[in-house]
């Protein structure tokens, strides 16, 4: 076994051109299939990041009668925060409101936050104002669903602690993009100070976002935490089901690198005639020069993962850390273009897998070509007959 | 001279064919990855397709401007005239009626008064017809969890979760409350017939599934429908052909003063999917630019091997007469060949494979967590016009180059030491 | 110099200011007028949607402030339906379900039959006086009346208005315009009241429009047909049992 690595490998080297050839092709495909691989599972991965972003934070600690799906409990699903500790929690208070733009009416979740958390991806700080008006911020669908855009003033009814009706007019100080559907549509978002002033409900919240250095995980009485893997839950299922498709682009991209081997291989045999037929001569079994043509090609492989290692890795590294920015043109009534990052993402899972795949298929590849030497004749191989 | 040396091809099958086939495997892989990609892509706009936005839309222009509401009151009226009329002027697209609405759902106790009720929304689609295709467009058959899709008037399919939650189930009558058209209350029993999965949390918490025709008579919606979708045939969607239709349909309503008049929008203008769909097409274009690429870097190899294989021929040839330069052409003229054929046969094979997964599909079933209405477990591909000629740029361009650069070696060598290379 | 004062004072008394009579017993005497302890009427009420009107002929019965049971006679579809209020409780019966359905919690907030009137609207039912403390403010021509203006501010915190100003007819006690407003001061909901007539010897507006401010449209318009102030009414009537049959 060891002689025939050795020799393996010194075919390999003293092939020189042909060999790094190969090896380079091969390199290229290992890092494109680490590198494809991890473009779909950050593609996929993207709805969560940008989910956690802008929606979930570190997690909810919600009230316990509050149901997000249940406008009905919006009311009653409130209470005094005065005795929790918020230094790591943004509290968030959910009331129902009716919005008149234009003279229509639209029943809305008015969310108030503060102006300068940090826990979520919004634009708060925008509410962070003085005008007379109450300042809104709203989402993009909400936007178009409602027809305001930023500056626009429209009259704002709600009710307070008490059922009274109140009304005044607000303005829409910002209109915000997100990818996160489930906290655009329905809502308007305002300064939470100002809404504890116009409600009554001073201190006072419906549910609590947790940031990245919150240290809590339990149920505080009247309060039920919902970690994040709680609220992505849904999304975790869609991924889930993404995740098979997946397998079978990695299959196709797998099936690249092997028709290389399997490629490189078949040539190489054919060529390679006459050496096959001396080895025959001084001495080899059939089974033997199989073993050594196979164990080429593996080392082919291992070969090229090294290389594809040494410059995959700092170009993979590069784009996992800092994204791969794409442009997309956004024509629609606002014109403004945005541009997103994509990270691709590199379980260690993904790559050992791939290495030990590419390992065990090239083998196998490598193999089957090889078995058509026990077919040869020893003495026509010699003589560089082509069979 | 192409006849030369396509004889040539056909008769030395040892050195030609393993080419064409190589090449021929990697155009089909890249034709079909390609394909893949574009379906896997379109996954997200086709789940907006099939519930939200149809590929075309139509409805009132004051239901559209406050379509979150699903305003019934302003809905489409005489929609059997616009469905004649659509199915006149585009017959080849599918068209489907549907109606949102909104209400509570209240189930009864042994005397008849409430028991539980909660707030559901509703979906009336064309359950009853023959031919409809909403069943299957909805992938209704595999979210079922108990029981079975309504088949006649006053059956319902409610939410499973929903179902637990007023405990009301298989078999019970439930009342739906609503607002008719007009606004007055609607009140109908209903009888739930099975349960379904939705596999969106807000869906899932209380929904209702009824015909259409249950939905025009509680609604009062004679003849109405609040919107009506139309979907290309094999569900792909093509935007320009959207655009296109869209724009010819709103043309007839240009000057007409009806405030109620018909509107039609493409999918794309619609719930701003238009950067979701450039995010879509950007993406898939970035996928199948490195797969080609990767494809042609082995092609180059195999051109390459190829040219290197052949230079005992050359040799020989060369010292029979046959100026380098000749020698060469015929090298380049027989890779264009090999690679044209192998494109040719992998582009059909590639093809062929796509076609099969846009119409019949790939069931993860077994592979993923949970069947419901909104992720279908049918993998598709999509075939696009681009997928025809995409294979031919690893299969003729890379071999091409392969083989040009192997024949450089000619230039380079001897004739001797070509003689000799490959000794005999 | 003693004289001159005491002549002064008289003559200052003489040149007061006339006072606005009391608010409260102007709004006794609209409640006089408007309110008795059980009431039946036939009324009709037309809702002016945006693509067509629509008529609805009701018969009510009210006792109290607290209970109240109507039938809708009119048009097709909503006839046979009934409804009844007791305290705070909402019942609907529909005939072409045969259920009845406890209208509660936030379906309150729905429009009732797509009018500017809510069911909430309806619910509450208790008198100006006890949620308001009223103050005459002035004196307007309406319709060709002269009216007193009373502000209306609330005195608990549960009001649904946080104020209300009601125009009242100097000579009938006749409300003929109320206007129900927030607490910023915006204005809500406004209802007219018109066709004011005798009754039993009471004077009674027989139309009134509801119409919510905040949108556009021509709210809601309620006419009498016919009233009969304090009948004597079965109790059966307000009992669940009343809404089936």
């Amino acid at each position: 076994m060891k002689q025939a690595i050795k020799l393996a490998y010194r075919n390999l080297i003293g092939a020189g051109l042909r060999t790094w050839l190969n090896v380079s092709v091969l390199s290229f495909s290992f890092v494109v299939i680490l590198f494809y691989n991890g473009l779909i599972d950050g593609w996929n991965k993207q709805a969560r990041r940008d989910t956690i972003e802008w929606e979930t934070g570190n997690g909810h600690l919600t009230h316990h009668l509050f149901d997000p799906f249940d406008p009905y409990t919006i009311l009653d699903g409130h209470a005094s925060i005065n005795d929790l500790d918020v230094s790591d929690l943004n509290p968030v208070l959910v009331r129902q409101a009716s919005i008149y733009p234009e003279g229509r009416m639209l029943t809305v979740a008015l969310k108030g936050i503060k102006p300068n958390q940090s826990a979520l991806k919004l634009p708060t700080q925008m509410l962070d104002t003085n005008c007379t008006e109450i300042p809104l911020l709203i989402g993009q669908n909400m936007a178009r669903s409602s027809g305001l855009r930023k500056g626009d003033i429209a009259l704002l009814q709600w009710k307070d602690k008490n059922g009274t009706l109140d009304a005044a007019d607000a303005i829409i100080v910002d209109v915000f993009k997100t990818t996160v559907p489930t906290i655009d549509g329905g809502q308007l978002y305002t300064s939470i100070n100002r809404l504890w002033e116009i409600t009554n409900l001073k201190n006072e919240a419906t549910f609590l976002i947790a940031n990245k250095d919150y240290n809590g995980s339990g149920n505080i009485e009247n309060w039920v935490f919902k970690t994040q893997d709680e609220l992505l839950a849904t999304l975790d299922k869609v991924i889930a089901t993404e995740k098979a498709s997946g397998s079978i682009f990695y299959i196709l991209l797998m099936l690249i690198a092997l028709l290389a081997i399997f490629d490189t291989q078949v040539l190489s045999i054919f060529r390679r005639q006459k050496e096959i037929g001396t080895y025959m001569a001084l001495g080899m079994t059939k089974s033997q020069v199989v073993k050594l043509f196979t164990i080429e090609g593996l080392m082919y492989s291992i070969l090229a993962m090294i290389v594809g290692c040494t410059w995959g890795i700092p170009i993979l590294n590069y784009f996992a850390n800092n994204g791969i920015p794409y442009p997309i043109d956004n024509m629609d009534d606002f014109g403004i273009s945005i541009s997103s990052i994509m990270y691709p993402i590199y379980s260690l899972k993904l790559i050992l897998g791939t290495v030990i795949a590419v390992v065990i298929s090239a083998t196998i590849v490598s193999y089957l070509p090889a078995r058509k030497i026990t077919k040869m004749n020893a003495v026509d191989a010699l003589k560089g007959k082509l069979q | 001279m192409i006849k030369f040396l396509f004889k040539g091809i056909l008769r030395d099958k040892s050195r030609s064919l393993l080419p064409i086939i190589i090449t021929a495997i990697g155009v089909s892989l890249t034709v079909f990855l390609s394909g893949y990609i574009r379906g896997a892509m379109g996954d997200m706009i086709d789940l907006n397709a099939r519930f939200e936005t149809g590929h075309m839309k139509v409805m009132t222009q004051p239901y559209l401007k406050n379509k979150d509401q699903m305003p019934n009151d302003l809905a489409l009226l005489e929609v059997s005239d616009l469905m004649d009329k659509l199915n006149l002027d585009f017959p080849e697209i599918s068209w489907e009626k549907r109606v949102r609405f909104g209400g509570l759902v209240d189930s009864p106790d042994s005397t008849g008064l409430t028991k539980s009720q909660g707030p559901a929304a509703g979906l009336a689609i064309d359950l009853f017809s023959e031919n409809s295709k909403e069943v299957d467009r909805m992938n209704l058959a595999p979210a079922i969890v108990q029981g079975r899709i309504p088949q006649k008037a006053g059956e319902a399919l409610i939410s499973e979760d929903f179902s637990q939650k007023i405990k009301a189930g298989l078999g019970d009558d439930v009342t739906f409350v609503g607002s008719t058209m007009n606004g007055s209350m609607a009140f109908q029993n209903f009888n739930i017939v099975g349960t379904v999965r939705f596999g969106s949390a807000a869906m899932d918490k209380g929904a209702i599934i009824i015909d259409i025709t249950d939905a025009q008579n509680i609604l009062d919606m004679e003849d109405g429908a609040g919107e009506v979708l139309g979907y290309f045939p094999n569900d792909v969607y093509d935007n320009d052909e959207a655009e296109a239709i869209a724009a010819s349909f709103n043309a007839d309503y240009k000057d007409s003063e009806d405030e109620f008049a018909p509107i039609m929008q493409s999918l794309k203008q619609q719930n701003g999917l238009a950067s979701l769909l450039d995010y879509a097409d950007v993406m898939s274009g970035m996928f199948v630019a490195i797969f080609v690429f990767a494809m042609s870097i082995v092609l180059w190899n195999t051109g390459l091997l190829g040219g290197l294989r052949r230079y005992q021929e050359y040799g020989i040839r060369l010292a029979l007469g046959e100026a380098k330069g000749h020698i060469y052409k015929m090298m380049i003229s027989e890779a264009v060949l090999i690679g044209i054929l192998g494109s040719i046969l992998g582009s059909i094979i590639g093809l062929a494979g796509v076609y099969a997964l846009q119409v019949y599909g790939i069931d993860i079933s077994q592979f993923a967590p949970q069947n419901n209405m909104l992720m279908p477990n049918i993998i598709r591909a999509k075939v696009t016009p681009d997928l025809f000629y995409i294979g031919f740029i690893p299969g003729v361009f890379a071999m091409v180059l392969g083989t040009a650069l192997s024949g450089i070696g000619i230039y380079k060598r001897e004739t001797a030491t070509l003689f000799k290379e490959l000794e005999v | 110099m003693k004289y001159a004062i005491i002549l002064l004072a008289i003559l200052g008394f003489s040149f007061a200011p006339q006072q606005y009579p009391n608010a409260d017993t102007i709004i006794k005497n609209i409640d006089d007028n408007m309110y008795s302890n059980s009431l039946i009427s036939t009324s009709k009420m037309t809702i002016y949607g945006k693509r067509n009107n629509r008529t609805i002929t009701s018969k009510s019965y009210t006792q109290g402030s607290t209970k109240s049971f109507t039938e809708y006679l009119a048009p097709a579809r909503e006839k046979g339906t009934k409804m009844l209020k007791l305290e705070d409780k909402l019942w609907i019966y529909s005939p072409s379900s045969d259920r009845t359905i406890q209208i509660s919690g936030h379906m309150l907030k729905q429009s009732l039959m797509g009018s500017d009137l809510s069911y909430e609207d309806m619910m509450d039912e208790r008198e100006l006086t006890d949620i308001y403390n009223a103050k005459v403010t002035g004196s307007e021509v309406i319709d060709g009346r002269k009216a007193w203006v009373i502000a209306l501010t609330a005195k608990v915190t549960d009001a649904t208005y946080a104020k209300q100003k009601v125009w009242v007819d100097q000579e009938r006690y006749v409300p003929l315009r109320q206007d129900m407003i927030a607490k910023s001061g915006k204005l809500l909901k406004r209802v007219t009241l018109s066709n004011v007539q005798k009754i039993s010897g009471r004077w009674f507006p027989k139309k009134m429009n509801y119409k919510d401010m905040l949108k556009q449209g021509k709210g809601t318009d309620f006419e009498f047909v016919s009233i009969q102030f304090n009948p004597k009414i079965p109790v059966h009537i307000f009992s669940k049992a009343s809404l089936k049959k």
